[in-house]
């Protein structure tokens, strides 16, 4: 098992909220994707999350993120440097809210020791397929980040 | 002052889909006590009109998540029925391997994450984490490692991808056989450690028992989840699978989206709880053990022990795939190439559900193009059984604090590990 695993989240029938998962499909056929290393598509998460992590040392992950930032705009962060805004209603395993998951995850010993998360502002998340041109446009950009982010 | 029990609980939690509890009472007496299912019906049965037999099993196992190997399995074998195709012993082994994986996989994710933050005074398994990390662990490896199960044999974890009208589309290698092995070897531990958790507990499950019939895959000599006739704890014989109507005897609730059953009483119970009742005496060593450090009898008529039942089958499931392994291993595993002709014909199949018994049944015209389509889901069965439940507990109960019986309830419900959202129904309707 490879230390590091990059974990796309994500759903592709609500247009930009797919993002991850249509990044984790580019990252995997990438020339600049390091041998040995997964990209996993993860779907909507939850608690399969903890499944993939187990183990590893790294955790890459790539989602779409609500930052206030331009439609198309990713930025890099790790789990200490926010705060989620999003307050669960805990009724549904489908429900996995990331930051909580890997807080849970640190509190059983079972988190790698570095998370890396790539957030993606969108500019449409409805139901529909087709991500929207301003993040459409900037793929290669993302692709090359995140796997440029792999081989350090 | 008149004491008012007025109970409402909207979408109840740590269930999968929508189910609403309704009771009102005044000064002991009751006015009201329904188990309502507000949840939209799928069109299933509409959507596979029109379609290839080929495409069926793709379709029908988007009916569920937790149970697309359960429904895949189901169509594919009422497909065969249909259409007259038969499988090799190989394919046969190797759905039965994928079947189990969905069993581990689904009872400890419900008895994990669902049901022991009730038995544990916690709304939900996240506060497990930091006064439980240690059970929460090791429910998530045993949960992980029924996930890779269903990943080898059908390609991936929900919506298996290899299972095919005549076989599979690929069957493992060796190599992922003896590594499946090893990885269920090493669950077994993991399992003892979740029923020593769970008997540790036992005392928190109701003492609550209500006499009902239980409906249940039956094959000689063997605990089923897979071929069999359909057995029943009222009567010794058992109904083909052909005639799965005849059991379900499905109708229409006011208080239901989904449709309730009723056979030999006014309802029957499916399930782990059914499957034991009428199959214990065939369960192997190891799964017998932790079923006597339960003291779970036959015939028991507490709903809540359905749990117990989930976990005594968490064990057996391993304890035969083990087997079944063992058993593909020494013939060795061949690819199969299968040649399939489509004809006109009808046929229904049935496995058990983690949550109980499941019926599919198509027609197909002479190209293999689906001209019908009728699935009856475990769920949909215990509907009326809960709702039976509900009515002989509430008035047991009703002197206790309005929280208290609210909770006996909720826990009733998520004793049956029900798919609600599985068990909604396309329901054929005719202006006049």
């Amino acid at each position: 098992m490879n230390p590091t695993v990059i974990i796309g989240l994500g759903n592709p029938l609500m247009r930009d909220e797919g993002i991850g998962i249509r990044l984790v499909e580019r990252i995997r056929d990438d020339s600049r994707l390091p041998a040995g290393v997964e990209a996993l598509d993860l779907g909507t998460g939850g608690l399969t999350v903890l499944h993939a992590i187990e183990g590893r040392s790294r955790a890459i992950f790539v989602d779409c993120a609500m930052m206030d930032e331009e439609p198309g705009t990713m930025r890099r962060f790790t789990p200490d440097q926010v705060r989620t805004r999003r307050v669960g209603l805990r009724l549904s395993l489908h429900e996995g809210d990331l930051l909580s998951i890997l807080e849970m995850a640190r509190e059983m010993d079972a988190c790698p020791d570095e998370v890396v998360i790539f957030g993606i502002q969108p500019k449409v998340v409805e139901q529909g397929e087709g991500l929207s041109p301003e993040l459409e446009e900037r793929m290669g950009e993302y692709v090359g980040r995140v796997c440029g982010c792999v081989g350090v | 002052m008149a004491k008012k029990i007025d109970i409402n609980v909207q979408h109840i939690t740590r269930v999968e889909g929508h189910g609403n509890i309704r009771v009102k009472a005044t000064d002991g007496t009751i006015e009201k006590v329904e188990w309502q299912v507000p949840e939209a019906p799928r069109f299933f049965e509409a959507m596979v009109r029109g379609r290839s037999y080929d495409d069926i099993q793709t379709i029908v196992s988007r009916i569920c998540g937790i149970c697309s190997v359960t429904h895949s399995l189901a169509a594919i074998k009422a497909v065969e029925n249909a259409i007259g195709v038969t499988v090799s012993d190989q394919a046969d082994k190797l759905r039965m391997l994928c079947h189990y994986g969905e069993q581990i996989e689904s009872h400890v994710l419900h008895v994990g994450y669902l049901v022991a933050p009730d038995l544990l005074g916690q709304q939900s398994v996240v506060p497990l984490v930091e006064s439980h990390p240690d059970v929460v662990k090791t429910i998530i490896r045993a949960h992980k490692a029924g996930n890779k199960w269903m990943e080898v044999i059908g390609g991936r974890m929900t919506h298996p991808v290899t299972i095919k009208v005549g076989g599979l589309t690929k069957a493992p290698t060796e190599q992922e056989l003896r590594d499946l092995k090893k990885m269920l070897e090493e669950v077994v531990p993991d399992l003892k450690t979740i029923a020593e958790v769970v008997l540790s507990l036992a005392d928190k499950l109701p003492a609550f028992e209500r006499e009902t019939e239980y409906i249940a895959l039956k094959e000689p000599g063997h605990y089923t989840f897979y071929h069999g006739e359909i057995g029943s704890s009222d009567v010794d014989a058992t109904t083909p699978v052909q005639n799965f109507e005849s059991v379900a005897n499905e109708y229409v609730s006011p208080q239901s989206t989904a449709k309730w059953c009723k056979w030999h009483r006014d309802s029957y119970a499916v399930g782990a709880l059914a499957r034991y009742n009428l199959n214990a005496e065939h369960l192997l060593p190891l799964a017998t053990e932790v079923a006597k450090s339960f003291g779970l009898e036959k015939g028991c008529c507490n709903p809540y022990m359905n749990n117990v039942a989930q976990v005594i089958e968490c064990v057996q499931v391993v304890e035969h795939g083990l087997q079944l392994i063992d058993e593909l291993l020494t013939a060795g595993v061949k690819e199969e190439t299968v040649k399939v002709e489509p004809q006109a014909g009808e046929g229904a199949g049935c496995v058990e559900a983690p949550r109980g018994i499941l019926f599919h049944r198509y027609a197909f015209d002479k190209k293999g193009m689906c001209e019908s389509a009728n699935i009856c889901i475990p769920t949909g069965q215990n509907h009326a059984n809960i709702q039976k439940d509900f009515e002989s507990l509430v008035p047991q109960v009703i002197d206790k604090e309005q929280d208290e019986i609210r909770l006996l309830m909720e826990m009733l419900v998520r004793a049956y590990d029900p798919c609600i959202s599985c068990s909604t129904h396309y329901l054929d309707v005719e202006f006049v």
